[in-house]
């Protein structure tokens, strides 16, 4: 065998990405609370609805 | 995630009452087709799901769960229909037994209970690809590009990661199409106050150069900065303010001016040319019925697509897959992209049509409050008719389906009926008949409807303003998302395309040593190409045996799960995955489970029972590892045949140089197999 994957990684692959999402905003400059809004939304409450999105981008919903 | 101790499954699919122990190690069902190997299968999913794949996969029509999971004889009866399994999970070091009946297949009952144990179940639960069947298998491999990107998606939960993609997207774009409308009335209020002060630019010093020539006929001091809260009419008395009359004559019949120009444009023979091919590209989208279909479908799988986000239809609440429906609209609108790009271009040369008819419609309106301002009777009826027609024709316009609907009301755009004309006219000679008022009067109109349009303009342009940092925002935000999902998902499809080459070329290592493989991820689809005896890199299905393929499959899978779940991928079913693959080949995938996967138990069922025997002697299956199905009838369901470890028992004779016994050992074998 000339590759064996590092099998102490467990975390699902939509986590590993939005955690990566969420490390790239912050890096960008991005306001800690818009941040953390999205964080809560993606990784907390697991919640992928455009409803949801829009809240967590815009800080409420607006009838966009 | 968890290891399998027994089953015992009852009155479920075509077993009536059995127990097998795994002692949570790996385990193989043998038997012929039909002797109950599948019902096994299907009840480890159950326990562990609340579903049974290939009772509610694509194509299954009117077969359930609740009717069909339970042996025929109790079809009337589902709570009869139950499995429970023992399981140990590893990681908390904890037994427990789980049971589930079909009358409610979304409750587990679990003893004993607490909120890690639940949390395993519960992502065991969301984790159906521990079955793999051949079907599944052969799907990773020969599929389009499309649909093993659904396929590989779906086993990844990439679904979740593609969800978030789109409502990102559609923020992004609708917030990009507020920004669009607002400014239409930016524009708008510009107008109008360069109308109101007699500029042709708008700057802050023309407005100040305007304001400051009225206010010094009114010996009002020169306003030196405009900033944000400036009123051009600032020291104009309320009393003074008054004394002006309630039509400012000059504005007015500039705002007259305004209105004919735009209808003018209308109805003028530039715009009429422009309308001509719009009708013709339009009706031959009409007059075909089925690019006419093609265009109303497409709307509606859009639709449909953007309100696919609870768990059942919002009508009828019957219970969907959204990934399962989201996935068949998206097939079904890439197979109308050529339709809907017709539509898309065609609605971009309407929208200058309908910012037309918006511009003429606020127009006319301002025209209808000086009608209601003048004390002479002017009948605007016609007009104000005509503004709200705009707003209707636009919304129609706007709306494109139906599209027979659509070219009509294009056909009479440019006619504007006369009365409209002839009503502002009538506007028109009664201001004119207004007398002039002095030049003091004339200033303190000027200003105070200057200073209303500024307001106007100053609202509209904050709002532009407000949107376009949002709009900016929702930008920054949907790209950064796609570029870091697009990073982190080529980082994992070289991880297990890399791990898929190493398991694959470990069970072939006699005839493809040099074999490597591709897994080219783009939008919407996975392209997975191997190499061929170093002649280039071809689909899998292409050059390579049918048992190759299979076991590709299997390796694609294996390299899949152990990326998905680490250290967590204890368990998985393959059921009946290597049907194509040679013995040698067999004995090669036992050493690589056993080597590669020692802390993964599989459960495996094969109707050869050389492949079983092959387990066994390759250590993959112990002694007693195995169940044999010698048959299966519907009243009693699978019968058993113990081989007492019937192959061990003949390579004992063999080590014992009893050839003679082992060979009458392995007949009884096959002879009581056959039947």
């Amino acid at each position: 065998m000339e590759s064996s994957p590092n099998s102490t990684e467990n975390v699902d692959v939509p986590t590993q990405v939005f955690e990566a999402f969420l490390k790239s905003i912050q890096a960008a400059g991005e306001d800690a609370e818009l941040v953390a809004r999205l964080r809560k939304t993606l990784m907390e409450e697991r919640s992928f609805s455009e409803a949801a999105m829009k809240m967590a981008i815009f800080g409420h919903n607006p009838s966009l | 995630m968890i290891q399998v101790d027994s089953i015992t499954i009852k009155e479920f699919r075509g077993i009536r009452d059995l127990t097998l122990n795994f002692n949570g190690k790996s385990f193989a069902i043998c038997g012929p087709n039909g002797t109950g190997k599948s019902g096994v299968v299907d009840a480890l999913e159950f326990v562990l799901t609340g579903n049974i794949s290939r009772l509610s996969g694509e194509g299954r029509g009117e077969i359930s769960l609740k009717q069909h999971a339970p042996h025929v004889d109790k079809r009337d009866n589902p709570g009869h229909a139950l499995v429970s399994a023992k399981l140990t999970i590893p990681s908390l070091k904890k037994s427990v037994t789980i049971e589930r009946s079909v009358k409610t297949p979304g409750t587990l009952k679990v003893t004993p209970s607490d909120t890690e144990i639940a949390k395993v179940l519960s992502h065991v639960e969301a984790h159906p690809e521990v079955v793999l069947s051949r079907r599944e298998l052969i799907r990773y491999v020969l599929a389009t590009p499309g649909k093993r990107n659904e396929e590989v998606q779906a086993l990844l939960h990439l679904d979740q990661i593609e969800q978030v993609r789109a409502n990102l997207q559609k923020i992004a774009n609708s917030t990009d199409k507020q920004l669009k409308a607002l400014e239409l009335p930016l524009n708008a209020a510009r107008d109008n106050l360069m109308r109101a002060l007699s500029i042709a630019e708008l700057s802050a010093e023309n407005i100040l150069s305007s304001a400051n020539k009225q206010r010094g006929i009114l010996e009002l001091p020169n306003i030196v900065e405009l900033a944000a809260t400036t009123s051009l009419k600032d020291g104009l008395t309320a009393q003074a303010q008054r004394k002006s009359q309630s039509i400012a004559k000059s504005q007015a019949l500039s705002d007259i001016t305004a209105v004919r120009e735009i209808l003018d444009e209308m109805s003028g023979e530039p715009t009429k040319a422009k309308i001509k091919p719009i009708i013709e590209d339009a009706s031959s989208l009409a007059n075909d019925p089925t690019l006419a279909s093609g265009v109303t479908k497409e709307n509606f799988y859009r639709v449909g697509l953007s309100v696919i986000e609870t768990e059942a239809c919002p009508f009828c609440e019957t219970e969907w897959d959204i990934a399962t429906l989201k996935s068949r609209a998206e097939t079904k609108l890439r197979n109308l992209a050529e339709i809907a790009g017709r539509r898309k271009a065609l609605e971009g040369k309407i929208k200058p049509l309908t910012e037309l008819l918006r511009k003429a419609g606020a127009a006319i309106n301002v025209l209808a409050r000086y009608s209601a301002a003048t004390t002479l009777p002017v009948d605007m009826e016609a007009a104000v008719k005509f503004a709200a027609s705009c707003q209707s024709v636009t919304r129609t316009l706007e709306a494109f389906l139906p599209i027979t609907k659509t070219v009509d009301t294009l056909k009479m755009l440019s006619d504007v009926p006369p009365d409209v004309g002839e009503a502002i006219s009538s506007l028109e000679k009664t201001i004119a008949a207004l007398p002039d008022p002095s030049k003091q009067d004339a200033a303190r109109d000027i200003l105070t409807i200057s200073q209303e349009r500024l307001e106007v303009w100053r609202e509209a342009k904050r709002n532009l303003k407000s949107t376009q940092v949002k709009a900016l925002l929702a930008r920054r935000i949907f790209e950064t998302y796609g570029k870091t999902s697009d990073r982190v998902l080529t980082e994992l499809y070289a991880t297990v395309q890399n791990d898929f080459s190493a398991l694959y070329k470990a069970i072939n290592h006699t005839d493809e040593k040099s074999f490597t493989a591709k897994l080219v991820p783009s939008l919407g689809k996975l392209g997975f190409d191997v190499n061929f005896y170093d002649r280039g890199f071809f689909p899998p299905g292409a050059y390579h045996s049918e048992g190759h393929q299979d076991g590709m499959g299997l390796c694609l899978y294996l390299a899949l799960m152990r990326h998905l779940h680490g250290k967590g991928f204890t368990f998985a079913v393959l059921d009946d995955v290597l049907m194509s693959v040679d013995a040698g080949h067999r004995r090669e995938v036992c050493g690589l489970l056993k080597r590669e996967f020692p802390n993964t138990q599989f459960v495996m069922t094969t109707h050869d029972p050389i492949w079983m025997r092959h387990m066994k002697t390759e250590g993959l299956i112990s002694g007693r590892g195995a169940v044999q199905f010698r048959a299966w009838d519907v009243n009693q369901g699978p019968t058993q045949w113990d081989d007492r470890d019937v192959w061990k028992e003949a390579d004992d004779y063999l080590q014992k140089n009893d050839v003679r016994s082992a060979r009458v050992q392995r007949q009884l074998f096959f002879t009581i197999s056959d039947n």
